[in-house]
């Protein structure tokens, strides 16, 4: 952003938002919206075609509506990507709807930071209150937009906020990438040229390491999986220090060294390049490097019988792993993951899993790693304002790759450090939880209490939000109509939130917050900026105020309303916006290619429709092809090949153990803390110790345990079991929250952001959730 | 019938046992009424009971009283209905103690049956026919009739004749109704160590001991262990039948525990050999409920009267263990040994301990059986009256 | 007349407990102790880490078995435990006495007390609230995300459920007390 501006205007054009929808629509459309009748009363009972909010798979629902009450969700068979079900989460998502410990009404801070004290206040009050603190700060700040940082949990509506965000001028955005899934977008994007999608439907031999996919619930990909396990078509093979329900359904568990990933993926690579089992024409043809890496793996030596001491598992499994996969490919995967933050050789796991995939040619075919199709929607670009004073991002050198969505852990930690170059002020957040899903949550609590002002848009007033100095209350996906999302794959499709219910009591949809928010921010910001851009001062000159002022003015993403801009941005397809909202999902011939094919299942699109293969064997990397190496980023202290460095190696002094966490099929993060029904299948979360250690230490089912690291220590009952070696304890994160205004999840279970070490890896700067050594000790 | 009035009815006299009788009474009789209160305001939330243990103390309190009347009813039956002179004599006490035992077993099962005006409606309405409840309450229910009026001829307006009739037919559907609660059990499919035959009969026999028990406990405080020549023969006799029944018990039991064990059937032998370890079978079933009875009674050749009396309490105390241990024995087993979720202990054995609620209930049914009997015993002459 | 059951993919089942949740919410079973009506049992893993015998961890999705010939319907003293229409098991709250006998009797432990009616509750394969509205399935059967369950009519041949038994094998659970199940889970 540190860009020399001499004319405004001359540079615009470079700098461009999207805004899905777009501003041809009339301003009355918002009007329209407004005048319709509030709640209708009755003997109403409707189908309203949703989609769920309980995780991120956003899994088409049809929410039941009766006078005005959701009393059913259930899933909506047209959606390709959640393939006619609701997981256990989606259908407790009308106990978030009602659960009576939700954020009603906007709250202002009454009292110290952290005391919980909050005085009920009304929007127009939130929003001066806001205006008030945040024109003193730029102005203090000299209209450094970015003293002012923005944060947001993943989400369909996150869009809107971050069209806030952008008009805002700020370089401080931060959201849940750094502490999930940077490493491993970024690993298979720079090697395989994306991401991809790994096609469970037709895979044949399937290497699940670290992913547990039957408790980490991810769409399609775990109703794909789980159909053709146990000898019914696809082998399964699961790399994880645990013994998952995961591991369960496999044909194969290989107890691994926890953080020792990358050695055995070398390892599997040392045979396949040694034996000569890879698919020589595909790696002939569209390997960039091969011979550069294969004499780097052989040079190495990285042998399983090396592998075999770090990782811990058997050279012999290894051979027969390597073996196995290569004889099943190119329908052989080695399985991305998501939340892969959990080491510092993360991003270097990814490529060799990535390289060590393509090694077998399942690269954009059936059965292997695809990159599907995309059905692109109407968007508009709409021009946003530059600020000459913004400054850049504080923690772009603190690692390699500091992307769109920051390192959330080097951010905090510099304001806290007293290392960033400018203070940083305020925080906006938008349904984000730091102080859970951010690793030492006692420097969270500490950095949310330094800001001068934290503005917290949340439903339910979770430990951040109890931090926070302003809360705004939003409604649930229940309750309102969002973005509509394009869903690219072998099976795209475009899907809709639609609204079942109105917002009860005082919640509001982010739209109608942010439109409120930015009305009584926009003309006050205008002046600051004003006052302090040179820039400003002569194009006003040049020009009159109110054109110059156009270009600020934060009002324009959320002219109009939401439903109105999703039948814009679904234009180019006919009858996709009516489809939309009465059917929630739509694809072109749709009505042609859906079909029930038996009780449970559907088929979406005729095989010869599905897109298996798109690239035409011309990957999305520099080259155009797999690369084996990215000497880029050398410079940068990255290794242009993946090394295995004595460094990962991390001793676990005798009696301690190497935390690790996780997730169960019950909850989603720290989101469903509070969740009633949840909470009713499981009450709370365990820490796994193994059986026999246990026993030696006098510790039996329920016992409650102090769990404790270097950085702090939090309680848990104990489940002692043979399903975790003797060095490692587990716990499912989420728990343990701190708000006592969560009624249900307050102090319940253990806490892992209060004993999770925040240190983070070289690529993106992504935090090592699973580095942390602790002890036990029961109380 | 005398007419008495109400400051004659509570009038007697202090010794300290009749003291102690009278605090025990009243104590228990308000834990009844707590314990009804309780379950009134808050319903089956008061009781230990659970989907796993669905059946409790006041199941087991309510075996024990009509198991008391029933075997009451049995022994009374051995004089007016088989007519052994000498057993005619406890004929009006033995029968008003089967009417008040089996009322106090309704009032305690009143309170544990959900709905008991539905089950008056649809025990008629809609009887199932295959069930052994049905049978055994309806049968319960025409036994009480029976015995009513079996008494109303012995001790109201005297006729011989048909308190013969209606004692016969007391006898008979009470012994129906009898097995049936055995049958409750022994029909039991899912529940290996209670199916089966043993039960059924095993409660006849239960039945005759503890009528034996309550005989000695009821002449042993009516003569204040100063038995009437007439009295001590025939508790002689009783208590010869007595020690014969217990020896026929001990066989039984042991019978069933040996089959049981034998071959380590699946649930059934793990249930059994679990039960047998606990100190309710081994002590309170084995040595207080038969042993030190048969012992006493053994080692006496049946003429130590006084010591039976006080073996009788004892025996008293076994059968309640043996009540409850069959509600419980019966239930321990879990009906599925998956966990349901991943954090609980693999199932095993269920427990079950009852609530403050139900011992006050259950036992409180002892103090209503009690202030009745002493009522009765006021209103009523309940010896052998020899005017006739 | 249609005589309906299940059959379970069981091996499809990853105890992520969708179909509980999906029963509670569809069925208004209240969030209590003991308030269930299906559930999946677990039978965890043996051996010693990190020598973990696969195949001893199982999941077993279960709840009432409908038996053609059920215990808690013959010990029933007024008959409100009846077999409904499809030949499901059902109860009748206005008959139940609550005397909890059937509970006793169920070999499945698939019954319970409802904090609500104070009657005994359980599975009814959601015939009033989905069946009777015209859905073909279950609310566990639709919810299931990895498709573990097949509810249908046993006495039609063409039925998948049907179709399914003849062409797979199945176990059931204690058959052997004569119940006659209508669960199947296929192997």
């Amino acid at each position: 952003m540190k860009v020399e501006i001499s004319r405004r205007r001359f540079l615009q054009g470079s700098v461009a938002m999207s805004i899905a929808g777009g501003v041809s629509m009339s301003s009355s459309s918002m009007m329209a919206s407004a005048a319709t009748p509030a709640k209708k009363v009755g003997n109403e009972d409707k189908k309203i075609a949703t989609l769920c909010e309980m995780c991120v798979n956003k899994c088409a629902a049809i929410a039941h509506v009766r006078n005005g009450v959701v009393e059913k969700l259930d899933p909506n068979p047209l959606f390709p990507k959640s393939r006619n079900m609701l997981c256990a989460r989606g259908n407790s998502g009308i106990q978030a709807l009602y659960d009576p410990d939700r954020l009603k009404y906007p709250l202002i801070r009454d009292g110290e930071k952290g005391s919980g004290k909050f005085k009920r206040v009304s929007w127009d009050e939130a929003y001066a209150y806001i205006n008030e603190k945040l024109t003193k700060i730029l102005d203090e700040e000299k209209d450094n937009r970015s003293t002012v940082a923005f944060c947001a949990g993943e989400g369909m509506a996150e869009h809107t906020f971050k069209s806030f965000f952008t008009m805002f001028g700020s370089s401080h955005f931060l959201n849940h990438a750094s502490l999930c899934l940077a490493t491993t977008v970024s690993g298979y994007s720079l090697t395989i040229g994306g991401y991809g999608i790994a096609d469970l439907d037709n895979a044949k031999y399937v290497i699940m390491a670290g992913a547990n996919r039957a408790e980490a619930i991810v769409t399609p990909d775990t109703m794909d999986m789980f159909k053709r396990t146990n000898g019914r078509g696809a082998k399964l093979i699961t790399v994880d220090p645990r013994f998952t329900n995961t591991a369960a359904k496999s044909d194969k568990w290989l107890a691994i060294n926890v953080g020792t990933d990358l050695a055995f993926v070398l390892a599997l690579t040392y045979v396949v390049i040694k034996e000569e089992r890879y698919n020589k024409a595909f790696v002939e043809n569209y390997f960039n490097g091969f011979e550069e890496y294969k004499n780097h793996i052989l040079n190495n030596n990285y042998t399983p019988e090396w592998a075999e001491k770090i990782t811990g598992i058997k050279a012999k499994d290894i051979y027969e792993v390597a073996r196995d996969f290569m004889a099943h490919a190119p329908q052989a995967i080695y399985y991305q993951g998501r939340r892969t933050t959990w080491s510092k050789n993360d991003f270097q796991l990814r490529r060799a899993q990535a390289i060590f995939s393509a090694l077998g040619g399942g690269i954009d075919v059936k059965g292997g790693i695809c990159f599907g199709k995309s059905l692109p929607l109407v968007e508009h670009d709409a021009v946003a304002p530059m600020y000459a004073q913004a400054k850049p991002r504080i923690e772009k050198d603190e690692a390699a790759v500091v992307g769109g969505s920051g390192s959330w852990v080097a951010f905090r930690n510099m304001v806290l450090e007293n290392r960033s170059p400018y203070p940083i002020r305020a925080l906006f957040n938008y349904k984000h939880n730091p102080m859970q899903n951010m690793p030492n949550n006692a420097k969270t609590a500490e950095f949310l209490k330094k800001l001068d002002l934290v503005v917290t848009i949340d439903t339910m007033p979770s430990d951040t939000v109890m931090l926070s100095d302003v809360i705004l209350p939003e409604c649930t996906y229940l309750e309102r109509t969002d973005p509509v999302v394009s869903y690219g794959g072998i099976e795209p499709s475009i899907a809709q939130r639609n609204k079942a219910i109105d917002p009860m009591f005082e919640s509001k949809p982010v739209m109608e917050i942010m439109r409120g928010l930015s009305a009584k921010l926009t003309k006050p910001l205008f002046e600051i900026t004003k006052k302090y851009d040179e820039d400003v001062q002569s194009a006003i000159e040049d020009d009159d105020e109110e054109t110059v002022y156009a270009e600020f003015d934060l009002t324009k993403p959320f002219a109009h309303d939401q439903a109105e801009l999703n039948v814009n941005a679904v234009a180019k397809y006919e009858g996709a916006a009516d489809i939309l909202k009465e059917k929630g999902v739509f694809y072109p011939n749709m009505n042609e290619y859906f079909k029930k094919v038996g009780v449970n299942d559907y088929e979406y699109y005729p095989e010869h429709k599905r897109a298996y293969s798109v690239r035409n064997m011309k990957f999305n990397t520099p080259s155009g092809k797999i690369e084996c190496s990215v000497p880029a980023l050398a410079k940068k202290g990255i290794d242009a090949m993946p090394v295995w460095r004595s460094e990962y190696e991390m001793a676990i002094p005798a009696g301690k153990f190497r935390f690790i966490t996780g997730r169960h099929a019950q909850f989603t993060q720290s989101g469903t803390s509070n969740n009633r029904l949840l909470l009713n299948l499981v009450p709370q979360n365990y820490a796994w110790i193994n059986k026999r250690v246990a026993e030696k230490l006098g510790i039996t089912f329920g016992d409650k345990l102090e769990v404790s690291s270097k950085i702090g220590k939090t309680t848990i009952k104990a489940y002692p079991t043979e399903k975790i070696g003797p060095d490692t304890l587990f716990f499912v994160h989420g728990f343990g929250v701190y708000s006592k205004a969560l009624s249900l999840g307050y102090n319940n279970g253990g806490n892992d952001a209060a004993i999770i070490e925040d240190g983070i890896e070289p690529m993106h700067g992504s935090s090592c959730l699973h580095d942390t050594i602790v002890e036990i000790r029961k109380v | 019938m005398q007419t008495l009035s109400l400051k004659k009815l509570f009038n007697f006299e202090k010794t300290p046992l009749n003291v102690v009788m009278a605090v025990t009474t009243v104590a228990l009789l308000a834990a009844f009424m707590a314990g009804a209160v309780a379950y009134i305001l808050h319903g089956h939330h008061v009781y230990n009971v659970t989907r796993q243990h669905p059946w409790g103390l006041l199941i087991a309190m309510y075996v024990f009283f009509v198991v008391s009347s029933t075997g009451l009813c049995i022994i009374s039956s051995i004089g007016h209905v088989f007519g052994i002179p000498e057993f005619q004599q406890i004929g009006k006490r033995a029968i008003a103690g089967a009417i008040i035992t089996i009322s106090s077993g309704f009032a305690v099962i009143g309170l544990e049956i959900g709905h008991p005006m539905t089950m008056l409606i649809y025990n008629v309405l809609t009887p199932g026919l295959t069930s052994a409840i049905w049978w055994m309450g309806t049968l319960y229910g025409l036994y009480l009739t029976f015995i009513c009026l079996e008494f109303f001829f012995l001790a109201i307006k005297v006729n011989h004749t048909f308190s013969k009739l209606f004692g016969i037919c007391g006898l008979l559907v009470g012994l129906a109704a009898h097995s049936n609660l055995g049958a409750v059990f022994g029909f039991l499919v899912s529940r290996p160590s209670a199916n089966g035959v043993f039960y059924p009969v095993y409660f006849i026999l239960s039945a005759m001991i503890t009528g034996c028990y309550l005989i000695f406990l009821m002449y042993g405080f009516r003569y204040k262990m100063n038995f009437p020549e007439k009295v001590s023969v025939m508790l002689v006799k009783l208590s010869k039948i007595l020690g014969m029944l217990l020896a026929v018990l001990i066989f039984f039991e042991a019978w069933k525990i040996i089959t049981a064990l034998y071959g380590d059937m699946p649930e059934r032998a793990e249930t059994i050999l679990h039960a047998v370890k606990h100190p309710n079978f081994w002590f309170g079933e084995l040595i207080l409920g038969m042993l030190i009875p048969f012992t006493i009674i053994l080692l006496s050749n049946a003429k130590a009267i006084k010591a039976t009396v006080y073996a009788s309490i004892s025996g008293m105390v076994g059968i309640f263990f043996m009540r409850y241990d069959l509600v419980h024995d019966t239930l321990l087993y879990p009906m599925t040994t998956l966990k349901r979720s991943e954090y609980q202990v693999a199932p095993t054995f269920v427990e079950y301990f009852p609530s403050a609620a139900e011992f006050a209930i259950g036992f409180g049914g002892i103090g209503l059986a009690l202030f009745l009997y002493y009522v009765a015993d006021k209103v009523f002459n309940l010896d052998e009256t020899t005017q006739h | 007349m249609a005589r309906y059951g299940m059959a379970l993919n069981y091996k499809n089942c990853i105890n992520c407990r969708a179909c509980e949740s999906a029963c509670k919410e569809e069925n208004g079973v209240l969030l209590l102790p003991d308030h269930y009506r299906i559930w999946v049992g677990v039978k965890e893993a043996e051996g010693q880490f990190p020598n973990i015998s696969i195949a001893s961890q199982t999941y077993h999705p279960s709840q009432c078995q409908h038996c053609d010939n059920a215990p808690c319907q013959q010990v029933c003293p007024t008959n409100a435990t009846y077999y409904g229409e499809g030949g499901m098991v059902m109860v009748d709250p206005t008959k139940c006495i609550l005397c909890t006998y059937c509970i006793n009797a169920c070999p499945y432990d698939a019954r319970y007390v409802d904090n609500r009616t104070n009657t005994v509750d359980k599975c009814t394969f959601c015939s009033d609230t989905r069946l009777a509205n015209g859905e073909t399935t279950t609310a566990c059967q639709a919810t299931c995300p990895t498709k573990v369950r097949v509810f249908g009519d046993l006495d039609d041949p063409n039925s998948e459920i049907s179709l399914l038994l003849a062409n797979k094998e199945y176990r059931q659970v204690k058959e052997h007390l004569g119940t006659k199940p209508k669960l199947f889970y296929i192997l």
